[in-house]
């Protein structure tokens, strides 16, 4: 009756991990990823013909797609959650068609990873500003270089990587703007040193961009982005200020979790420290406030890829654990100190790159803070200002947070607008809505019944889409 | 190795297997759609499938992200879509109204 144990949302390096080890330990488990091919943002998958042509990009990534698929694992991918249905419990997903479908197995772990915070400035909305994902993966999934004279800009120790990749397809990277100071000897580097996989990763970065002559500008960042209907022009305040001639900016200020699904699915989330923006609670392996319900990987709280892979492995084994199959205590223990270890180690990185939200106080009221619905600052200040307005009030009447993004770009900035023009504003982050992604008219409709006599959803017209409940 | 697209009519050849955001990208397009509102160009940022700034039509249909799109020999893009005034989704055939108030058919918003 039962076909699916673990539902498993997310094919990244958490959600592959934890499908890896859940289906080598028996258990029936679906995958799925709103993607047309596995592996998240980390293991993007190269096309063939560009694997033909310039060979694999992290192969590790390839061994685990493979390892899964191979484990058994139902892979979903094309598959988009966009919802929960009225039973707290069933995900509501469209097909790669358009097709509505309904999910639902024993556990559900979300591993729905993260995407890149960008604080917005004047001329952050020009063609030639982009984030420094984006050219990430120009350079390495696709080896196309995103520019000629490129400057990395925003916090983070991603910017490191990302400036090596550009240099190895050929683009000239005029320099890193670090808003904060984090590369010097101090109490923080110190600590480091507990970690010498990551300080001697960290170590290449800087050492291939000394080779290449390429100047790390700390507590330096961008005023504005100019030019006339492209990037042309980039302003640097702080200690290297400036202007810097350019036909790339890259901007990044870390990462932020998607908790959509699990803030949808009743998980109790807690601010996190710096931003205030809502982070599931979850244990050391995953399990949040709902019983049946896991968190894992950047979707948990940003902390790496290693970390990915440890807490996905941690939520499938204490699932395994829980369903009766034997689990060497040892191994666990293992996992569960890597987890650990790790996450001590993302609080280090947290510390030394923390988001520069004081830079937001400062931008001009003319500066378009909401892109897609393009709302200035200065109508987020006068509106959270009015009436003490608080963030969710703001955005009903701006609108800003409101276009297709769903304020996944403008997020941190309209509620750090709306906190500094309103004190009496409480700490929150936009609600989470369903569609949790824009999704066609058609998959909002109740699923048809699954011909194989696999079906067993309530029958259509209850409210509750019916369709492939997998349980 | 190489296939060729077409954008806004004009056959530009690009390197098999990429994704339409790169292509567009390294044969110098930067200008993916202009704002609705504005009239502003706009170019791909995210590059992950979470902005949607590089929208454009590929082969008729509207709304592809660039970035999630790779490239196939004989495809047809088109840039800069005009927008009718009188039609309301904009040629769009997204249901999202995300975030706002009752977002889908049952007004199923939290």
């Amino acid at each position: 009756m039962s076909d699916r144990d673990v539902l498993i949302v997310g094919g990244g390096p958490a959600g592959l991990s934890a499908a890896l080890s859940a289906a080598q330990g028996g258990l029936r488990v679906a995958l799925v990823d709103e993607h047309t091919e596995l592996g998240g943002q980390y293991f993007k998958r190269r096309h063939p013909a560009v694997v033909a042509r310039h060979g694999d990009f992290r192969p590790a990534g390839t061994r685990l797609v493979t390892a899964v698929r191979q484990a058994g694992v139902d892979c979903l991918t094309g598959h988009l959650v966009w919802g929960v249905a009225d039973d707290g419990a069933t995900l509501l997903v469209a097909g790669p068609d358009g097709a509505p479908h309904a999910l639902r197995a024993r556990f559900t772990v979300l591993a729905t990873g993260a995407h890149e915070r960008v604080l917005p400035f004047p001329g952050w909305q020009l063609p030639g500003v982009v984030t420094a994902g984006l050219a990430l993966h120009l350079a390495t999934i696709d080896r196309v270089p995103v520019g000629r004279r490129v400057l990395l800009a925003g916090t983070g120790p991603f910017l490191l990587p990302v400036a090596c990749a550009l240099l190895e397809v050929g683009v000239r990277v005029v320099g890193v703007a670090e808003a904060n100071h984090p590369y010097r000897l101090g109490r923080h580097a110190a600590a480091s040193l507990r970690y010498p996989a990551r300080l001697r990763e960290l170590a290449g970065y800087l050492a291939t961009l000394v080779r290449h002559r390429v100047p790390v500008w700390q507590d330096t960042y961008v005023l504005s982005a100019s030019g006339p209907d492209r990037l042309r022009q980039v302003t640097l305040g702080g200690r290297h200020a400036g202007t810097v001639e350019a036909d790339v900016l890259c901007v990044g200020h870390g990462f932020r979790p998607n908790v959509e699904l699990a803030r949808l699915l009743g998980c109790e989330t807690r601010p996190d420290p710096v931003v205030g923006e809502p982070v599931p609670v979850a244990d050391v392996v995953g399990r949040t406030s709902r019983p049946d319900v896991y968190v894992v990987g950047e979707a948990a709280g940003i902390a790496g890829v290693h970390a990915a892979r440890a807490r996905g492995q941690a939520a499938a084994l204490d699932i395994l654990a829980r369903t009766g199959r034997a689990v060497p205590p040892a191994r666990q223990r293992r996992v569960h100190a890597r987890v650990r270890r790790l996450a001590r180690f993302a609080a280090l990185t947290e510390a030394l790159f923390p988001p520069p939200l004081h830079l937001l106080d400062g931008i001009p009221d003319d500066t378009e803070v909401c892109r897609c619905e393009q709302v200035s600052a200065g109508e987020i200040r006068a509106t959270a200002g009015l009436a003490h307005n608080g963030l969710n009030a703001t955005k009903g009447f701006t609108r800003a947070g409101m276009g297709l993004c769903q304020g996944r770009e403008c997020g941190t900035a309209v509620a750090c607008l709306t906190r500094a023009a309103n004190p009496h504003a409480p700490a929150e982050a936009f609600t989470a809505r369903m569609p949790v992604r824009p999704v066609p008219v058609t998959a909002l409709g109740v699923p048809p019944r699954h011909a194989a006599g696999a079906d067993r959803g309530r029958p259509a017209g209850d409210g509750t889409p019916g369709g492939e409940v997998v349980r | 190795m190489s296939v060729h697209i077409h954008v806004d009519g004009r056959r530009v050849p690009v390197p098999e297997g990429i994704s339409l955001a790169a292509a567009l990208v390294g044969s110098g397009h930067w200008t993916f759609r202009r704002h609705a509102v504005s009239g502003r160009p706009r170019g791909p940022f995210c590059g992950m499938g979470v902005c949607f700034e590089c929208e454009l039509t590929v082969d008729g249909q509207p709304g592809v992200r660039a970035c999630l799109a790779h490239v196939r020999d004989g495809m047809r893009v088109e840039t800069c879509p005009p927008t009718d005034p009188d039609d309301p989704s904009g040629g769009d055939v997204l249901a999202a109204a995300p975030g706002g108030a009752g977002t889908t058919e049952e007004g199923r918003g939290v």
